[in-house]
């Protein structure tokens, strides 16, 4: 697929899954975006780190809303009340709703991995219009440095250990990580002057080899902004396609067309996936 | 010396005839003269509103349209309120008659104002919408009660004959408590007098039945201005608690979009699983 297209279904999928508080919308997104990226992630990639990432992101949420919010019929357990913000009741609904807002951010980050995950940083640069061009240059340097800030950071530990360095309490990792950041401000000025070198900014951005709009990108791209145009239709018409547990928990309200939309961003994962690639 | 006694007697005489002229007004049914509800149209949505306190305030409102929406309602009936919009779910509830005077947050993290309706005298159900969203017609009813934040919300006191034969009357119900004997008092309406009864019962305390005039304005009762100047002075600032939110229970058998949307979640995750296994058989 043209990375274009892989850009226009992230936004159309975070769309959705931002759109609406109702977490079987946004479970059925979260499922989704994870078949995607189960079919296109290239070979040596690993969903390991991002799906702890995921699962702690959205523990985290869960936790957060359940210790700040002690509204709800359920109670699950008390805290003594002169607890600061925590101190209350700590109830079903409000883990319902911290539940839900994590599953929102689960839906919206799997909505973007494809950006980092399946294809490569230029691409992120070619799937920008023209009038963006820089930005996804930065944001395609960033992710890079993400990665090589990771890469820096092993290798330095590993050689440190090497020299009979064992961490002992938080002033230990100085040794670490002084050495990281100094690496990976030689890496930025390395790139920068690269960049320079080839002329960066001088003119638009040329291609070795351009990306070729196919039949498929266009029924993805369709598929992707029919979910978006169907979930803000809804929500302009004043449907109720929220989910607000409290006072007393209840079973989300669902629209079989919103299921329908939420399954047509499915559509990337049953395609072959070597036709993009 | 007897001349003087005889005054004092007369004196005497006079105010305790003037007493009870006054308790017999007062006990006295509602003045038929004055219409029966809050606005003007044929159909006819009850409010009943019930405060952390247990006192309550009910009204009749009519309206010439097929329905009206539950903030319409409130509008309708006088009653001081604020609220706050949640997107689709409509505005929530946060304030009514200065209870609380005072919020930073709507719902409350302590009480909060649960929205019930009542569907042609039947009893009442949570909303699942904002009052907004809510849509009441002829029969209906709506009503608020100020909660705590932990726990179920009872529903306030039953709507039934709030619009029915009294026709003409808003009720508040004062002093809730069940040793409370009941109370009489009377002040001056609008329409030249109103006469407050109140009675006892075992779901609604002492209940005062207020006749008033062709609305709820300035000047009604006493009882019913404080309430609503009170309100209106809180509304502009802040106002708390919010509307509930629960189960639509209507309808019966399985729910065509849960089962559409069990499946297709289903399908998917089961894809997702597929795919992990294959990928970890894989070789790398």
């Amino acid at each position: 697929m043209s990375p274009r297209t892989w850009l226009i279904w992230s936004l159309a999928a975070v769309t959705v899954a931002v759109s609406t508080d109702n977490p079987v919308y946004r479970g059925l997104v979260a499922l989704a975006a994870l078949n995607v990226l189960l079919t296109w992630l290239p070979p040596g990639r690993r969903m390991k780190p991002l799906a702890v990432a995921l699962v702690i992101a959205a523990a985290l949420a869960a936790l957060i809303n359940v210790l700040a919010s002690h509204t709800g019929a359920d109670v699950l357990a008390r805290l003594p009340s002169d607890w600061p913000l925590v101190g209350g009741a700590l109830t079903l609904e409000s883990l319902a709703f911290g539940s839900d807002v994590g599953l929102g951010l689960v839906a919206a980050l799997l909505a973007v991995a494809p950006l980092s995950m399946v294809l490569e940083p230029h691409d992120v640069v070619d799937a920008m219009p023209g009038p963006l061009e820089r930005t996804g240059i930065a944001v395609a340097t960033s992710l890079n440095l993400v990665s090589g800030f990771g890469r820096t950071f092993t290798a330095v530990s590993d050689a440190q250990r090497m020299r009979g360095w064992r961490p002992r309490g938080i002033r230990s990792w100085s040794e670490v990580l002084v050495p990281v950041v100094l690496t990976a401000i030689e890496d930025s000025v390395l790139l920068a002057e690269a960049m320079e070198a080839r002329g960066f900014g001088a003119a638009r951005r040329t291609s070795y080899a351009a990306t070729r709009w196919s039949r498929v990108d266009s029924a993805v791209v369709a598929a992707a902004l029919g979910s978006a145009a169907l979930f803000i239709g809804f929500r302009l018409a004043g449907v109720a396609i929220d989910w607000y547990p409290y006072p007393i928990l209840y079973l989300p309200p669902i629209n079989p067309a919103l299921v329908a939309g939420c399954l047509a961003l499915a559509l990337p994962g049953f395609l072959p996936a070597e036709r993009g690639r | 010396m007897r001349r003087w006694t005889r005054l004092l007697t007369a004196i005497l005489a006079a105010t305790a005839v003037a007493m009870a002229v006054a308790a017999l007004a007062a006990l006295a049914p509602a003045s038929p003269l004055v219409s029966s509800c809050a606005g003007a149209g044929p159909n006819h949505a009850a409010l009943v509103v019930e405060h952390g306190d247990g006192s309550t305030v009910t009204r009749c409102v009519s309206f010439a349209t097929a329905s009206v929406s539950g903030e319409q309602l409130l509008d309708l009936s006088g009653v001081a309120w604020s609220g706050e919009s949640f997107g689709s779910f409509g505005e929530a509830v946060c304030a009514v008659d200065a209870e609380p005077a005072h919020y930073s947050t709507c719902p409350g993290k302590d009480s909060y104002w649960a929205a019930f309706v009542a569907r042609g005298g039947g009893p009442w159900q949570l909303t699942s919408v904002g009052v907004s969203t809510l849509t009441l017609s002829d029969g209906d009813a709506e009503g608020l009660r100020y909660v705590p934040a932990a726990g179920s919300p009872a529903a306030p006191p039953s709507s039934v004959g709030v619009c029915a034969a009294a026709g003409a009357t808003a009720t508040v119900a004062v002093a809730p408590t069940a040793t409370a004997p009941p109370a009489t008092r009377t002040s001056a309406g609008a329409a030249g007098t109103a006469s407050v009864g109140a009675t006892a019962s075992p779901s609604a305390p002492a209940a005062a039945t207020v006749s008033a005039g062709e609305s709820f304005a300035p000047g009604v009762t006493a009882a019913t201005t404080h309430t609503s100047t009170a309100a209106s002075a809180s509304a502009s600032g802040v106002a708390v608690g919010i509307d509930g939110a629960p189960a639509p229970t209507g309808g019966s058998g399985i729910d065509f979009g849960l089962l559409v949307a069990a499946l297709t979640g289903g399908a998917l995750g089961g894809l997702a699983l597929l795919r992990l296994s294959a990928g970890r058989r894989r070789p790398s």
